[in-house]
């Protein structure tokens, strides 16, 4: 359980013990939030450079392969990202078939991304997504797939609105924490 | 924004940018086909596997640092409508030798014609100054102007001293470090990458020390500037090192050339000599130098000679200056490079004299001077050393009145093409300054070659 930090001891980290779910939700992070991998973030998603999505491709379809599950889902970016920015970040590093994204952003566009906000104002985000027609998640196990697991709102957000329609357990799985 | 800001440039703006401009300033970004995809900023021809975004839409992986060009974006462009309301004039005051003058009214010649230039200066020759009396012509023109550089340090050399020498109007100084945002100016610095920015817009372009890194080695450099410039510009290239490339295009007569085969102080430029000494690595490994560098070292040492000992990698300056240290431990010297976080600091020990040497990669090779130096390249024969890096080296030598000549000494394992073709160059542009030396000297002469 918790949220995948590297930590030395096997406690909940301080972050999942603030959530009301005490730690419940499971997320699964391959590396930690660096400086490296915040140079990666800058070239890949805020520059746009889409061949490196090669760097982590094989390690996240690794990553998902691993998992028993019978669906995985991509957190999915709005429809001015895909216009500007021209890929979702995640689906980019999974193959073809793997992922099909069910859920989609209530939202046009955001006033303020994410990654601009502070911890306080990141909780306080509505629940941005919405389950478009009738998807059969009665019963099945969903593999929640996102870049980098921050506060872990965006997470939960996701996950409850799955658990709404029927999902019988939903794991996260992020690049970083 | 400012509709001036546009005025030949060619830039990708988001949607709340580009709402309130006219929508014929709006052009394709990139040309998609069935052959062929290309970036229409930079000109690359793209793999269409690694340019491809979902959807059917591309992107351009080649100039990404500029901000991405995709099918999804546009550029905006608006022709350059010269909108300089004044004239600024030279506030220079210094004087040309009779050499510079005769170039330097070359150089407005060219820029009147609106041709293609090559001035190839030697080093120390004092080619910007010889711009000065075109770049005055030019600006009372209403021209727009551009000086560029493929290397920031020449850009951020040149620029106060441009500034000063036209101190009426403010020069924009342009390149990736800048903060500053883009003001539309009459007269322009930047780096060759920022070229990309713009389209049609000079009058006159002049590309300075066009034979350096990265020019040479990209293709979109060349791009950028050939469409900089204005349809019907003048462009003037500057080197003292000119590329078998543009020595091509002069032989084809598709650039003009002029010649300043003499430094500023009337003098010719040292000639490179040669030492064979195939196992320098060995003995460096063992922590030892080759005897004959040991003997010059101990002369440099009585005669406390200042000077620049050159090595192709950054790895090998420890292992140099350790040798040096162990032989000579009471010779003062320090190592640099291009990363060095000390660099400037290092470097202006040298300027002030509080040490006796510097050992190098070839970031010095170009744009400093410490006068009286003398220069040896270890390793010469090493790839990493282009004719014009060889040339450039040599060209650090002999750069003051006082002591117009010195040793440029190549310690290495072969006399390979590089350095053959270094030596070549040097012996042609002094075949040229004796001749025009003779010129000047005999009573009988008239005008120069």
């Amino acid at each position: 359980m918790g949220c995948g930090r590297a930590q030395t001891h096997k406690r909940l980290c301080q972050d999942c013990q603030r959530w009301p779910d005490n730690g419940t939700f499971h997320n699964i992070a391959l590396f930690t939030y660096n400086d490296a991998m915040h140079r990666y973030f800058q070239q890949y998603k805020f520059q746009g450079d889409y061949q490196l999505r090669r760097v982590f491709a094989a390690t996240m379809q690794q990553a998902v392969v691993e998992q028993n599950i019978d669906r995985v889902l991509s957190v999915p970016v709005t429809p001015t990202t895909m216009q500007t920015r021209g890929f979702n970040q995640v689906t980019g590093w999974l193959a073809a078939g793997m992922n099909q994204t069910e859920l989609f952003t209530k939202a046009k566009s955001k006033a303020v991304p994410q990654s601009k906000k502070d911890r306080q104002a990141r909780l306080q985000t509505p629940q941005p997504f919405e389950l478009t027609t009738a998807v059969e998640l009665a019963g099945q196990r969903v593999l929640l797939v996102d870049d980098i697991y921050t506060t872990g709102r965006t997470m939960r957000h996701a996950a409850a609105l799955l658990m709404e329609n029927g999902a019988k357990t939903v794991t996260g799985l992020t690049l970083a924490r | 924004m400012d509709p001036r800001e546009l005025y030949g440039r060619q830039v990708p703006l988001t949607a709340s940018e580009a709402a309130m401009l006219p929508d014929n300033c709006k052009l394709p970004a990139m040309l998609v086909t069935k052959q062929l995809v290309q970036c229409l900023r930079c000109g690359s021809q793209l793999d269409r596997k690694k340019a491809q975004l979902p959807q059917q839409q591309f992107y351009c992986y080649q100039c990404l640092n500029l901000g991405r060009i995709s099918t999804l974006t546009h550029l905006y462009h608006m022709p350059e409508p010269n909108d300089f309301p004044t004239r600024p004039a030279c506030t220079w005051q210094g004087q040309l030798t009779e050499q510079q003058k005769a170039c330097a009214l070359t150089i407005r010649e060219n820029f009147e014609a609106r041709k293609r230039h090559l001035l190839w200066a030697v080093t120390g020759a004092g080619k910007t100054e010889m711009l000065f009396p075109g770049i005055t012509w030019a600006l009372a023109q209403g021209w727009r102007i551009a000086l560029a550089s493929p290397r920031v340090d020449v850009c951020l050399e040149l620029a106060p001293r441009l500034q000063a020498a036209f101190a009426d109007a403010k020069i924009a100084v342009l390149h990736g470090r800048n903060p500053e945002p883009y003001q539309y100016r009459q007269h322009t610095i930047c780096t060759t990458h920022q070229l990309l920015r713009f389209r049609e817009a000079f009058d006159v372009l002049i590309i300075d020390e066009v034979d350096a890194f990265p020019f040479a080695a990209n293709p979109r450099l060349a791009y950028a500037v050939k469409h900089a410039v204005k349809a019907d510009g003048a462009l003037l290239y500057l080197t003292a090192t000119p590329s078998q490339a543009l020595q091509k295009q002069v032989h084809r007569g598709e650039l003009g050339i002029s010649y300043l085969p003499l430094r500023f102080h009337q003098h010719l430029l040292p000639t490179i000599k040669v030492k064979l000494q195939p196992n320098w690595q060995q003995l460096l490994r063992r922590g030892q130098l080759p005897r004959c560098l040991v003997w010059k070292l101990q002369f440099y040492l009585d005669k406390h000679q200042r000077f620049l000992l050159f090595v192709p990698r950054v790895k090998q300056l420890a292992p140099v200056q350790a040798a040096i240290q162990h032989y000579f431990p009471e010779l003062a010297g320090l190592t640099v490079h291009s990363t060095d976080a000390e660099r400037l600091e290092k470097v202006q020990q040298m300027r002030d004299q509080k040490i006796q040497y510097l050992v190098t990669t070839t970031i010095l090779e170009r744009g400093v001077t410490f006068p009286g130096i003398d220069v040896i390249v270890l390793g010469a024969d090493d790839e990493i050393f282009s004719t014009a890096a060889l040339v450039q080296i040599a060209g650090r030598v002999g750069r003051s009145k006082e002591r117009s000549t010195g040793l440029v000494w190549f310690i290495c394992a072969s006399h390979d093409r590089n350095i053959k073709r270094a030596q070549r160059q040097i012996a042609l542009v002094n075949r040229k300054g004796r001749r025009l030396l003779r010129a000047t000297l005999s009573p009988l002469s008239t005008a120069h070659s």
